[in-house]
């Protein structure tokens, strides 16, 4: 009886330090995202949240009003063609299969960029909120990068000179104050690669449909 | 009266080695115990500054964007389904689904799988010298785009990237057209969701995925030589099945509309 006790006592103890042991361990990785970050990186990280959040508020809208009208016309027995076509053209512009017309900003730009420049400059589009982006003719999708081509980098393979004009369609001054913002990406460049920008806004651009097939060959639908 | 405890057992609890085994087992207890307090009260003096009701209203944020999705994904399945259910001419109808089931396939709004490769990164455990910027052995923003890029570049179809550890935390992000991946501060933000290390990117492509990618420049430069200057935690393979979710998220243009051709 005593031996059991005594068992029992041991295994008691093995178990609270391994416990412990652990709690420890996992204390020592990178501390708590939030707690590590300064008010003004927390403010800045509540603003994106926030701006994101209504973003998806507005999409769920408009994904309920679709639903409503489909909805409404199988109560009506009326044909929801014209819903669903609405549909096609809204996710083909979305993915860069069709084109899209609208207000935002065109940045021209010439230096001695290098890939990784030029996709910074997209990134930094996206960062800011672009609905669609073009670089000279050039539909900028998901899987497109800029890489080192033969003689001249290149996008989808489709090489772009030393001059290039970046056509975004979004916020006219959000992405302005984003692209010209003191010490952001295109002050560095001017700095670093002596690069020249001018950014203007415009209410009527058209963003151009991809030329490439995006349709995947290894990756396929799960059923 | 009382009972004796048989001898065994009374050498056994006497004995020195018994004692010395209850000791160390104590003194454990007490050191990572002590350990343990000590760090949550610095955890309790960071949070209990001025950030403490921002993080509570960061956190807040996150809640909401957890909850705006699963009703983002609700919604998208019930426009599936009545789009596969319109009444009117069927052979339009089945052609415009044919047509709607590509598109989504093509940009990102389809769950999809294929052989691929498996990619995680984390940050350095090495102990950062003096004087140096700790940053350095976190893993950055510029990180996980060279990672993008880099399987871009090397043919990858679909590519997603989860925080965590990516088993049973937070959901994988699709990367898509509008995707964004920066850092505010020592948090990464994909897709405008906060996503904490261990990062897992997952990608499908052709079967020569992981090679391409281990020879692409966007993984041969400045990442290969972050890796190994601070030791970020890098361990990438292939694999014969991969599957990434769709796109959760607003696919709304904001400031512009499908270009009509009159």
């Amino acid at each position: 009886m005593a031996g059991r006790v005594a068992q029992l006592s041991l295994f008691g103890v093995a178990l609270l330090i391994g416990a412990l042991l652990v709690g420890q361990l996992r204390s020592q990785a990178r501390p708590i995202e939030l707690a590590n970050l300064s008010p003004q990186e927390l403010s800045t990280l509540i603003e994106t949240l926030s701006a994101r959040n209504a973003e998806l508020r507005d999409g769920l809208a408009d994904l309920r009003d679709q639903v409503s009208d489909y909805e409404r016309a199988a109560a009506e027995g009326q044909s929801s063609l014209a819903i669903g076509q609405e549909d096609l053209l809204r996710v083909e512009a979305f993915g860069g299969l069709g084109a899209v017309e609208g207000q935002g900003i065109v940045v021209e730009g010439e230096g001695s960029f290098d890939p990784t420049s030029v996709n910074d400059i997209i990134q930094e589009l996206r960062n800011a909120g672009a609905d669609a982006i073009a670089i000279d003719d050039i539909r900028i999708t998901a899987s497109s990068v800029a890489v080192l081509g033969t003689s001249a980098i290149e996008i989808d393979g489709v090489p772009i000179g030393r001059a290039f004009t970046v056509t975004a369609i979004g916020s006219p001054g959000g992405l302005t104050t984003a692209m010209t913002r003191e010490g952001g990406l295109l002050q560095l460049l001017e700095q670093s690669i002596q690069a020249r920008f001018t950014v203007r806004e415009d209410r009527s651009l058209v963003v151009p449909a991809t030329r490439r097939d995006l349709t995947p060959t290894a990756a396929r639908p799960v059923e | 009266m009382s009972r004796r405890l048989p001898p065994r057992s009374r050498a056994r609890v006497g004995s020195p080695r018994w004692a010395l085994s209850i000791g160390l087992a104590l003194a454990s207890i007490g050191f990572v115990g002590a350990a343990q307090w000590n760090s949550s009260t610095v955890r309790q003096t960071v949070i209990s500054s001025a950030q403490g009701v921002l993080i509570i209203q960061a956190e807040q944020r996150q809640r909401e964007q957890e909850q705006l999705r699963a009703q983002i994904e609700e919604a998208e399945d019930r426009v599936r389904e009545f789009q596969a259910q319109s009444a009117g001419s069927q052979s339009a109808t089945d052609r415009l689904n044919q047509d709607l089931a590509a598109a989504r396939l093509a940009v990102g709004l389809s769950d999809v799988t294929g052989p691929g490769v498996v990619i995680e990164i984390a940050d350095s455990t090495r102990q950062v010298p003096v004087g140096e910027n700790p940053s350095n052995y976190f893993v950055l923003a510029d990180d996980l785009r060279d990672i993008v890029a880099a399987l871009w570049a090397s043919g990858a179809e679909a590519i997603a990237i989860t925080g965590g550890g990516g088993e049973g935390g937070a959901p994988a992000e699709r990367i898509v057209t509008t995707t964004s991946i920066y850092g505010a501060g020592s948090a990464i933000l994909v897709n405008q969701a906060l996503l904490s290390p261990p990062f897992r990117i997952e990608a499908i492509g052709p079967g020569d995925l992981h090679e391409r990618f281990l020879a692409n420049p966007f993984y041969i430069g400045r990442l290969s030589l972050r890796i190994e200057t601070f030791g970020l935690q890098f361990a990438s393979e292939a694999r014969d099945e991969v599957r990434l979710p769709a796109f959760i998220g607003n696919t709304r243009l904001r400031w512009g509309a499908p270009e009509r051709s009159d």
